[in-house]
């Protein structure tokens, strides 16, 4: 069984109004424990739409949200275990900080919660290490630190509630490239360590590529494809007719092909395809 | 949800209402707001209604926006009437019940009241849903004009202004954004006594202070760069213009006025 499902979900703003949109169209997903998922897709597909249903936030206007088998929103309290079950971290989170000091933001969830002041504590240090903020930022007030800072911040306070599902809306959206990939690392770390499953929508095919374990297209409202990243990668022309991209080390390898080099399809990472390149220039003898 | 407010906003369109010029609409709300507290029976509040009810046809912007602008005052108007109710003992007593008399006059009263707040507001909210908040910032500094002489600073005033109204949905935006983060970590704005529900306002008016002061920033510079330096030697964009529609329409509401006046004199009693 999966951890979260969704059953035929359907969303759209402003009904009732001239301004109806559809944001999600019978929409059914599966998150399995322990994978890291892609959500991709274009501008305006549904994507944070789709997110802000899974903790509960948007309540479905047809359709269900099933955690451990069962629907969120049977009643109060089952949404709110909800709110906990599944950590959200908005796009640009940065202006969600508000306490006086890293420690105590970070804190506002697991308080929330209802831990102890120990479990606080414990709980507060650990993410704050996920995200490489060094103990003694952690007396900081949030307003002084970078932008980058702040949004590691502001991912350590989600993690912090101990999510079994950690949601992250775009996380990497304008940092600068070294940032992303530390970023990317981190989260990856902590995935491994806690064993949690992770899910992050991105625009950044080589980070989906890199990172993923499986990746959800979304276009127009509709899952387009779910799948591993080369099932989805490889399906190049449908990718680019939804107004998306493959990796950039992909279609490098694609016009090489097109050249009559000799080189494999489905090469989704640059480290992959140094390898490639090398056996290569081996085979052919120029090195 | 927060985004309900309609009080204030602007629905773009090419009724009659909205063809008119925003010095004349402003000035004839302005007049229709003093009329109404002038009015003293039900027969000069008639006219009033009617007329608003005939802007609000003229308006063509559908009964049911009108109506949700409405709710968020729907307290007050419940208040003031139950007031009326409970307070006023004048006229015949229709039911009596431990301490509570209702009266004819109390109900009267209280229907009045009602009334004329509702009309009121039809009004007011009729000006900003067919006049662009620049248009209106436009026109006040217009009428402020002459208060120059005084040293007023008319147009930085207006400029406040506008820039006010139109941060407005913006803000709207922004707070419900960073309602839903907090949210998403847990907070609750709905449970608890009012001491913790005030506090959990914390997280939300703390980032929105931030923002705005920071968006408040940004916009000074971003005017800085394009040379504004406040109202000295600059010329306006648009002409306003008085047509035929702005003349027929005052002489209307002087109509109007005329008969609420005569209507006041001849009639001693609220009914
Ligand atoms: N609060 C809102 N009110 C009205 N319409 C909205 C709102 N939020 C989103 N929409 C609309 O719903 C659709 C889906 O939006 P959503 O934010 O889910 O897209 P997205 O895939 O996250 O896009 P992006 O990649 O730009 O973040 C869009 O057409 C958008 O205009
Ligand atoms: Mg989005």
């Amino acid at each position: 069984m999966a951890l979260l499902e969704t059953k035929n979900l359907s969303y759209r703003y402003g009904t009732g109004t001239p301004f109806e949109v559809a944001a999600l169209d019978d929409v059914n997903i599966q998150i399995e424990k322990g994978e890291l998922l892609a959500i991709i897709g274009h501008t305006g597909s549904g994507k944070s739409t789709l997110v802000q249903h899974l903790n509960g936030l948007l309540k479905p206007q047809q359709g269900q949200v099933i955690i451990d088998g069962q629907d969120i929103w049977q009643d109060k309290h089952t949404v709110r275990a909800a709110r906990f079950k599944v950590g959200l971290c908005f796009q640009y989170p940065e202006y969600q900080l508000f306490e006086s000091t890293v420690y105590k933001d970070i804190a506002f969830g697991p308080v929330n919660m209802g831990l102890s002041e120990a479990e606080v504590d414990e709980c507060v240090r650990a993410s704050a290490e996920y995200v490489g903020l060094a103990p003694e930022q952690l007396s900081k007030s949030p307003f002084e630190l970078s932008g980058g800072e702040k949004r590691r911040v502001a991912i350590a306070g989600v993690m912090a509630m101990r999510p079994e599902i950690l949601v992250l809306d775009e996380p990497t959206a304008g940092l600068d490239p070294r940032g992303r990939e530390r970023l990317m690392r981190l989260i990856c770390n902590y995935r491994e360590t806690t064993s949690n499953t992770v899910v992050i929508v991105s625009h950044n095919m080589d980070e989906v590529a890199e990172f993923a374990t499986r990746v959800l297209v979304m276009n127009n409202s509709r899952v387009a494809m779910s799948g591993s990243v080369g099932e989805v990668f490889s399906r190049y022309s449908e990718i680019s007719s939804m107004g998306l991209t493959v990796p950039q080390i992909t279609s490098i390898f694609a016009s090489l092909r097109s050249l009559g080099i000799e080189l494999p399809d489905d090469v989704f990472t640059v480290e992959r395809g140094e390898k490639e390149l090398l056996s290569l220039l081996r085979r052919e003898g120029r090195l | 949800m927060i985004k309900d407010i309609t009080i204030g906003q602007y629905f773009p369109g090419k009724s009659f209402l909205h063809s008119l010029d925003a010095r004349d609409k402003l000035c004839l709300t302005f007049a229709f707001i003093v009329m109404i507290f002038v009015c003293k029976n039900f027969f000069s509040l008639a006219v009033m209604l009617l007329l608003a009810l005939l802007m609000s046809l003229l308006s063509r912007i559908p009964a049911r926006t009108i109506l949700k602008s409405f709710r968020p005052i729907l307290p007050i108007i419940i208040l003031t009437s139950a007031l009326q109710l409970y307070y006023n003992d004048s006229g015949t007593v229709w039911f009596e019940y431990w301490k509570f008399k209702l009266t004819s006059g109390g109900v009267f009263t209280a229907i009045f009241m009602a009334v004329r707040i509702c009309t009121l507001i039809l009004v007011s909210s009729l000006l900003t849903y067919t006049t662009s908040p620049t248009l209106l910032t436009d026109a006040i500094e217009r009428l402020l004009s002459p208060l120059k002489i005084f040293k007023v600073k008319v147009h930085t005033l207006a400029m406040m202004m506008t820039i006010a109204l139109r941060f407005i949905p913006t803000l709207i935006d922004e707070i419900d954004r960073i309602m839903s983060a907090q949210k998403a970590r847990g907070a609750d704005f709905e449970t608890g006594s009012l001491i913790t529900r005030a506090r959990a306002l914390i997280p939300i008016f703390v980032p929105l202070f931030v923002s705005s002061f920071k968006r408040a920033y940004e916009l000074a510079f971003a005017m800085e760069c394009r040379c504004y330096r406040g109202g000295e030697g600059r010329t306006r964009m648009r002409k306003m213009k008085f047509s035929w529609r702005d003349y027929a329409a005052i002489a209307f509401f002087c109509g109007c006025f005329a008969a609420v006046i005569y209507l006041n004199i001849s009639f001693e009693h609220l009914i």
